[in-house]
């Protein structure tokens, strides 16, 4: 840049960078935020979670029992559910639950088995993550709002693949 | 406290869901994000739209904000791609009401008449030629930065800032140096 910039940078450079809305426009930002239950959502999800876990556990237990198989209506609750990944507590605590309960019914496969299936987790895990990071540099992307959905959902599936397919192994503890 | 400071506590409180602190981030913010929509869309009502949808996207999406950029950069992000989206949604509408700026084209170099005033030629410039001067001439994006913002390349980012240059430099009546 020299001393003498040209008249035209010299009119651009001295507009302000910022300028006040004419009105102000939060009451009507703030209203569209109150529709969003951000702050429920974490604990709707929680118990969405809970509720689904606590509810497969159950069924496993009276399956076992009862030598029967797990009603698939029932199962999908667990799978259709659309969610966001939110930082709260409960719903990192209630998540970790379900993942716990699919790691010991995995534990029952074969080793090879066990094996496919850790490593397709692992893909849908790392793809689920990196969309998750590009959804962080490009927030407004509804194509990676729906792939960082898809993905949730496609781990949620692996572990009612994982269910069912340890349904007969239980039976047989 | 002006925008350029990054306020970390009241991002992250609101990130968690509070709803008073994003109120201040948009107390803070909402002047350089409406300027910046209200450059790029030339018209005050789209500018309030989409500040509006702005901060709402923003609070829908804080939750992922990692700090990896400046929060401003982000917001500015969110708010380029509400003006495009906008844009995408209602170009009918947005393309029929730029003349009803009444804009002329040009000053008459021999009306002796003042320069036309600079924002009013701003918004009176072609789309193509406003978007890439408001966000390198004015908001200091790099060409690269506004290339992949606006979604052209690069090369075509410099041609638009060089037409932006010669129709704002006749339109205010100006020397080329």
């Amino acid at each position: 840049m020299n001393n003498h910039p040209d008249p035209l940078d010299r009119l651009i450079g001295n507009l302000p960078k910022e300028v006040a809305p004419p009105g102000n426009l939060w009451p009507r930002v703030a209203a569209r935020l109150s529709r969003r239950p951000r702050q429920a959502t974490p604990m709707a999800l929680a118990a969405a979670i809970a509720v689904a876990a606590a509810g497969l556990a159950s069924l496993f237990t009276w399956a076992v029992l009862e030598g029967r198989s797990v009603p698939r209506v029932i199962q999908t609750v667990a799978v259709t559910t659309s969610f966001e990944e939110p930082r709260d507590p409960k719903y990192v605590l209630a998540r970790d639950a379900v993942e716990k309960t699919f790691r010991e019914r995995l534990a029952l496969l074969e080793p090879a088995t066990r094996a496919k299936i850790e490593a397709s987790l692992a893909v849908i895990q790392r793809a689920h993550e990196d969309i998750r990071k590009a959804l962080a540099a490009d927030p407004q992307s509804p194509a990676l709002e729906q792939l960082w959905e898809s993905t949730g959902r496609d781990e949620f599936d692996l572990y009612d693949s994982v269910v069912q397919a340890t349904q007969p192994a239980m039976t047989r503890i | 406290m002006d925008s350029s400071s990054e306020p970390t506590d009241t991002i992250v409180a609101a990130a968690a869901g509070d709803v008073v602190a994003f109120e201040r981030l948009y107390r803070q913010f909402s002047p350089r994000i409406y300027g910046l929509c209200l450059r790029l869309t030339g018209q005050r009502e789209a500018a309030e739209d989409c500040t509006q949808e702005s901060f709402v996207a923003a609070w829908r999406a804080l939750a992922r904000f990692e700090r990896r950029s400046r929060f401003s950069t982000w917001l500015h992000r969110i708010a380029v791609h509400c003006v495009l989206s906008r844009r995408k949604g209602l170009r009918f509408a947005y393309e029929v009401s730029e003349p009803a700026m009444g804009l002329p084209e040009r000053a008459d170099p021999g009306s002796g008449a003042p320069p036309l005033d600079v924002e009013r030629a701003i918004a009176a410039l072609p789309e193509g030629a406003r978007h890439v001067l408001v966000l390198v001439g004015i908001y200091g994006y790099s060409h690269a930065e506004t290339a992949e913002v606006l979604g052209i390349a690069e090369g075509t980012c410099k041609a638009q800032l060089h037409r932006a240059r010669q129709l704002l430099t006749a339109a205010l009546g100006l020397e080329t140096s």
